[in-house]
C-alpha cells in the first residue's frame, strides 16, 4: 500500500513530518503545476470549483506514480468540499485507476479520528509514536506559517526587489529537512534572523492589504497565481487571518472544545451576515467589517462558482463599513498578467484614496 | 387590516408553498405570490449579484424586486437541514441577508430557520417567533403549524401518488383544479428528469421542457414523482442506495431521482442543471456516470439566463431522435 494526499500549499511539509517518523510508504505527488491544472481540467466536472480540480489533479499524478491509497479530510456542511472524495473516487474508478480513500471527517471525528487515520496507515504503531509524530507534524505547520508570516511582511520593505523570496524557498526546503525539534528550531532562527537581516527601505510606509476568502485558494500559491507574492513586489503588506496551522488546530482543538477563535469576526458580520453558510463566506464578510480602518483594502480570493464567497461577495458593498474590495476569481482561466495588472490598478487605487486624491 | 405576506415564486416555493400559504393564511395574513417567472425579470435579478451567481438565486432575486414595492412583508425561510448531517447548499441560507443586500427598498423580511441538528424545541421556538408576527396567542399559532404540516404531507402524498409535477399539485391544492389524467401511450418513451424543481418547473428557466416533451408524445417521470419509500420490488425513492449517501438537502431530486430512474430502466434521463450550481455540478456528474454504466441515454442541459430556447428546443428534438432510433435498430436485430 502506497499513500499519498492531495497538495494544500506547503502542507505536504507538515504531512511529511506526520508519516516519516511512522515508517509509511508514501508518495508526495508533483507540486501544482500546468500539468496537473490541464488533467485536472479535462477529467472533471465542468462547473465544479477549482480547489476539486487541482486535488484531482494532483491524486492523478500521484496514481502515475504508484499511489493506492489517497489520504483526505471529508466533512458534513454546506461546502462542496466535504463531497470531494466521492466523486474524484468515481472519476478515477472510470480512468481505470483502482484506489482506495482513506478519509476522516474533521467536523465528526476530529482529532480521534485523525489520529486513528494516521494509526491506519502505519500499520498500528504504538500510540505515543503516533501522537510523537503528530504534534511534530504540527509544529512543522506553525513553523511555516511563521515563516510565510515574516517573508509577507519583509516582502514590502526589500531594497533589492526579489531578495527575500529565496530566502523564504530556502526556509521550506530547511523547514522539511529538519528531522527533530532542535533542527527545526535552528532552521526557523536562521532563516528568521536572514530574512530579518535584509536590507529595507528606511522609514518606508507601505500599504496593508489584507488577503481573505476560501481557505484553498488563500493557501495554495499556484491557484492564486502568488497572489501575496506578487502584492509584495508592489510594495504592499499582506496580511491573512486564514493560516493552515491556525485552521488545523481549530479543526481539530478549539471547535471540539467549543471555543470560537473567530467570535469577534462573526459578531462583526451578524448585521450582515446572519450565520455561517459554509466555507469561509461568514468570515470574509466579517473580516471586511472588523478590518476597516485598520487596512487599505482588501483582496477577496474565490474560486469561480463557490458558493459561500459568492455570496459574501454579493453581501460585502452593502456594508456601512468602506474598505476597498478587489474580488479576484481563480479558476483554470485565470491569467497571471491579467491578475497583476488589476492589482497595480487596485493599490494605485488605494495609494490616491489614502493621499487623499479621490474626491469622493 | 390583514397584513400582506409577499412570496417570491422560485427556489423553496416548489416544495414548500402549501405549507406556507396554510400556515400564514390560518393566521390571518393575506398572501401575494409573485408573477410567473419571465426575461425581464431574470435580467433585473441578474443585473443586482455578481455574475457567478448561480441562476436560481438570480431568478429569485428577480422576484423579491418584483415583490418589494406588492406587500408588508417577505416571508423567506431558512432551510439549513431536514434530516441528519444533510444540509442545504450554502446559498439557501443566505437568502434573506442577500435579499436585504442587495434588492433596494425590500421589506422586513420574516426569516425561520429550519435545522434538523437544532432539535425540537429549536424548531417550535422558530415557527413562534414567526408565528408572534400575526398573532399573540400561542394556541393558534400551534393549530396553524400542525394545518400547515398536515397540508405539506398531503401536497407530498398526492404528487407521488397520482403522478403529478410539482406545479399540479399545488394547483389542485389550492384550486381544486381537477387533473385530467395523462393518457399513457404504450409505444411512448418514458423520459426521466433529473433536476431541481425550481429549474425543471419553472417555465422560463427550463424553456418549457416539460411541456416540449409531452408535446413530443413522451411519457415523463419528474423527482418528486418518485415513491418516498421503496416498494417490494426495490422501487423507490431510496436513500441514494445504488450512488452515494445524502450530502445536501436538495440534492434527493438528482442524485435520488437519477437511481430511481436507471433502476426501473427508464428509456432516456435528461439531466438539466443552472449555471455554476455547486451542488449540482458534482451530483450531475454522478448521475451522468451512473446513467451510462447503466447503458441509459443521458443528456445533459445547462441553462443560464442567456440561453437561448432554441438551442435548446434542437437538443431535445435530437435525443429523442436518437433514442427512438436506437429502438428501431434494436427490434430490427430481435
Amino acid at each position: 500500500m502506497r499513500i499519498t494526499f492531495p497538495h494544500i500549499g506547503n502542507a505536504y511539509i507538515a504531512v511529511k513530518a506526520m508519516l516519516d517518523p511512522l515508517g509509511v510508504d508514501y508518495v508526495v505527488p508533483p507540486k501544482c503545476n500546468k500539468r496537473t491544472l490541464s488533467l485536472a481540467t479535462k477529467y472533471s466536472p465542468e462547473g465544479v470549483c477549482i480547489p476539486f480540480k487541482l486535488n484531482l489533479g494532483n491524486m492523478i499524478e500521484a496514481v502515475e506514480l504508484g499511489a493506492d491509497h489517497i489520504l483526505n479530510v471529508t466533512g458534513h456542511g454546506t461546502c462542496r468540499m466535504g463531497y470531494y472524495f466521492k466523486v474524484q473516487e468515481q472519476i478515477l474508478r472510470d480512468m481505470g485507476y483502482d484506489v482506495t480513500m482513506m478519509l476522516t471527517g474533521l467536523s465528526e471525528h476530529k482529532l480521534r479520528g485523525f489520529l486513528n487515520l494516521l494509526r491506519s496507515v502505519s500499520n498500528n504503531a504504538p500510540w505515543s509514536k503516533i501522537i510523537s509524530s503528530f504534534t511534530f507534524g504540527i509544529a512543522k505547520m506553525t513553523a511555516l506559517d511563521d515563516m510565510e508570516i515574516l517573508a509577507n511582511n519583509m516582502r514590502a520593505f526589500e531594497i533589492k526587489k526579489g531578495t527575500i523570496t529565496p530566502i523564504y524557498r530556502k526556509s521550506l526546503r530547511a523547514i522539511d529537512d529538519a528531522s527533530d525539534y532542535r533542527a527545526l528550531k535552528d532552521a526557523v532562527k536562521e532563516y528568521g534572523e536572514e530574512m530579518s537581516g535584509v536590507e529595507v527601505i528606511p522609514d518606508y510606509k507601505p500599504l496593508k492589504i489584507l488577503v481573505v476568502g476560501e481557505i484553498y485558494v488563500v493557501l495554495d500559491p499556484f491557484a492564486n497565481m502568488d497572489v501575496e507574492m506578487e502584492l509584495g513586489k508592489l510594495g504592499v503588506v499582506t496580511k491573512r487571518s486564514l493560516y493552515l496551522s491556525r485552521w488545523v488546530k481549530k479543526g481539530l482543538f478549539f471547535n471540539p472544545m467549543g471555543i470560537d477563535q473567530w467570535r469577534d469576526v462573526h459578531k462583526a458580520a451578524m448585521p450582515y451576515l446572519k450565520r455561517d453558510i459554509g466555507g469561509d463566506g461568514w468570515e470574509t464578510v466579517g473580516e471586511k467589517v472588523i478590518s476597516t480602518g485598520h487596512y487599505d483594502g482588501m483582496v477577496h480570493l474565490a474560486p469561480f462558482t463557490c458558493m459561500p464567497e459568492g455570496t459574501a461577495q454579493c453581501i460585502m458593498p452593502s456594508t456601512k463599513e468602506d474598505l476597498p474590495v478587489l474580488a479576484i476569481y481563480c479558476d483554470e482561466q485565470t491569467s497571471k498578467a491579467g491578475m497583476i495588472t488589476r492589482l497595480e490598478a487596485f493599490t494605485d487605487m488605494i495609494a490616491m484614496k489614502k493621499a487623499g486624491c479621490l474626491s469622493q | 387590516m390583514s397584513c400582506k405576506v409577499g412570496i417570491p415564486r422560485a427556489l423553496l416555493y416548489y416544495k414548500y408553498f402549501p405549507m406556507w400559504k396554510a400556515f400564514l393564511e390560518k393566521l390571518g395574513a393575506e398572501i401575494i405570490v409573485s408573477e410567473n417567472t419571465n426575461q425581464k425579470l431574470i435580467l433585473q435579478g441578474a443585473s443586482l449579484v455578481v455574475s457567478d451567481t448561480c441562476l436560481p438565486v438570480k431568478v429569485f432575486i428577480g422576484h423579491v424586486l418584483s415583490l418589494s414595492d406588492k406587500c408588508d412583508k417577505l416571508l423567506i425561510p431558512v432551510v439549513r437541514s431536514t434530516s441528519e448531517k444533510v444540509y442545504n447548499c450554502s446559498r439557501f441560507l443566505a437568502l434573506p441577508d442577500l435579499a436585504r443586500a442587495v434588492v433596494p427598498g425590500v421589506p422586513p423580511i420574516l426569516e425561520i430557520e429550519f435545522d434538523y441538528s437544532r432539535g425540537k424545541s429549536y424548531l417550535y421556538r422558530q415557527i413562534y417567533s414567526l408565528g408572534k408576527n400575526f398573532t399573540i396567542n400561542p394556541f393558534k399559532i400551534k393549530a396553524a403549524a400542525l394545518y400547515a404540516w398536515e397540508t405539506h404531507q398531503r401536497y407530498h402524498e398526492i404528487t407521488a401518488q397520482q403522478h403529478l409535477t410539482r406545479l399540479e399539485a399545488i394547483d389542485l391544492i389550492h384550486n381544486g383544479k381537477s387533473i385530467t389524467i395523462k393518457e399513457t401511450k404504450n409505444d411512448g418513451l418514458t423520459i426521466g428528469i433529473a433536476g431541481h424543481p425550481y429549474v425543471l418547473h419553472d417555465e422560463q428557466v427550463s424553456h418549457n421542457l416539460i411541456k416540449r416533451l409531452k408535446a413530443a408524445g413522451v411519457n415523463i417521470l419528474t423527482p418528486e414523482m418518485a415513491p418516498e419509500a421503496p416498494d417490494s420490488n426495490g422501487n423507490g425513492h431510496t436513500q441514494f442506495a445504488g450512488l452515494a449517501k445524502n450530502y445536501w438537502e436538495s440534492e434527493e431530486d438528482v442524485v435520488g431521482a437519477g437511481d430511481w430512474y436507471t433502476r426501473i430502466k427508464v428509456d432516456g434521463i435528461i439531466g438539466i442543471m443552472a449555471f455554476a450550481c455547486g451542488p449540482d455540478s458534482m451530483m450531475m456528474s454522478l448521475v451522468q456516470r451512473q446513467a451510462h454504466s447503466a447503458n441509459i441515454p443521458f443528456m445533459s442541459l445547462t441553462v443560464e439566463e442567456h440561453t437561448a430556447e432554441a438551442g435548446i428546443v434542437t437538443r431535445i428534438e435530437a435525443f429523442l431522435d436518437m433514442i427512438h432510433r436506437a429502438r428501431r435498430r434494436n427490434e430490427q436485430c430481435v
